[in-house]
């Protein structure tokens, strides 16, 4: 019971940080988020949600931001048990009516070389690149890193 | 009946035709095939020496980490995804294990040892768990004890003369003797791991 308090304590705290989007056109963009990394991590992984409410496919092509260096868009793939990290060179397609996500399949935004340290509380603004919606003007809010907040089991108490 | 019979016998025939075509192919590919790659379970390949240096700048050798058993991954700290997922992972493995986390050494070493020096390796594991040894040192002695344990890593240049590393994706857990027992995945959930955890800790 005390568990399950704790439980629904998290989910109504957590929540509001959830709720965080933005909209330009037939583009929803939900919850830009960073992961925390630790002080001295020379690039910090990016993740978004976009939406494509109109009737022609859209394409994410780049992030800016003057919070880091740069900003790239990249693909984890594991091949054969190997890691490797490649550019989306084409950006990441958001098929009409379709939601697509930067995280689903090891996608990330890759921000290099931020200017400080940014922790978990901290925002981080950028502007998404779009081919046909032009630039849109975000902020990633930077959270935990999941896999220490909440691993997928219950009675991890941190 | 006896076409039921030659039936039988045609099939009796080619069955052992196939059998001698797959000794033949058998003995061939041991003849002439690729040496063996794959992880002997026997050959103690985690007790091959090496020298590197702990993220408090402190020497140490293969000797270091046998006597318990241990689990080894391998990454860097340009990494934005995998790396620190990884070690986020662990620790909250470690977590999980509570006071039998200490009947573990658990060990993270840098492919990019020209990068990662002692100090930044300090930094960025312990952000994730004190209990996690941070490796790095010279490139030639990542190399080699990459190589005794069949471990991949490369350089991938980027534009502008960056650069990222492609390794070994899994953990790899290693007997108090230092004889490969068996690795950790991601996507295996959280559940599986812990049990290999804590089988790999029970046989000491």
């Amino acid at each position: 019971m005390q568990k399950l308090i704790l439980a629904l304590a998290i989910a109504v705290l957590t929540a509001p940080a959830q709720a965080h989007d933005f909209t330009s056109g037939s583009i929803f963009i939900e919850h830009p988020m960073i992961q925390e990394a630790p002080p001295n991590a020379p690039v910090l992984g990016g993740y978004v949600t976009i939406h494509n409410n109109g009737d022609v496919p859209e394409r994410l092509v780049g992030i800016e931001s003057e919070a880091a260096e740069k900003v790239e868009l990249h693909q984890s793939v594991v091949t054969d048990g190997i890691a490797r990290m490649e550019p989306l060179a084409e950006g990441m397609e958001i098929p009409a009516g379709a939601t697509v996500s930067l995280g689903d399949d090891g996608t990330h935004a890759m921000f290099i070389k931020p200017d400080r340290r940014y922790e978990a509380g901290d925002e981080v603004a950028a502007t998404l690149i779009f081919e046909n919606a032009g630039p849109v003007e975000v902020v990633f809010n930077v959270e935990e890193r999941s896999a220490k907040a909440a691993p997928n089991h219950e009675g991890h108490g941190k | 009946m006896t076409g039921k019979t030659s039936t039988g016998m045609r099939k009796l025939r080619i069955v052992l035709w196939a059998l001698v075509v797959v000794a033949a192919a058998g003995a061939g590919f041991l003849a002439y095939g690729p040496k063996p790659t794959g992880v002997s379970e026997v050959e103690a390949i985690y007790a091959k020496p090496f020298q590197l240096v702990d993220q408090n700048g402190a020497a140490v050798t293969e000797a270091s980490f046998l006597g318990k058993p241990s689990a080894w991954f391998y990454g860097f700290t340009h990494c934005p995804d995998v790396c620190p997922t990884a070690l986020a992972e662990m620790s909250a493995l470690l977590e999980e294990l509570g006071p039998d986390a200490d009947k573990l050494n658990v060990v993270f070493v840098s492919v990019d040892p020209e990068r990662d020096t002692p100090e930044i390796m300090k930094e960025y594991v312990e952000y994730f768990d004190d209990r996690i040894t941070g490796l790095t040192g010279d490139l030639a002695q990542i190399s080699t004890m990459a190589k005794d344990r069949y471990i991949f890593f490369e350089k991938e240049p980027m534009e502008g003369g960056d650069y990222l590393m492609g390794h070994q994706a899994s953990i790899q857990l290693v007997t108090a003797d230092g004889r490969f027992f068996g690795t950790l995945a991601t996507e295996e959930g959280f559940d599986t791991r812990m049990a290999k955890l804590r089988r790999l800790i029970g046989q000491g």
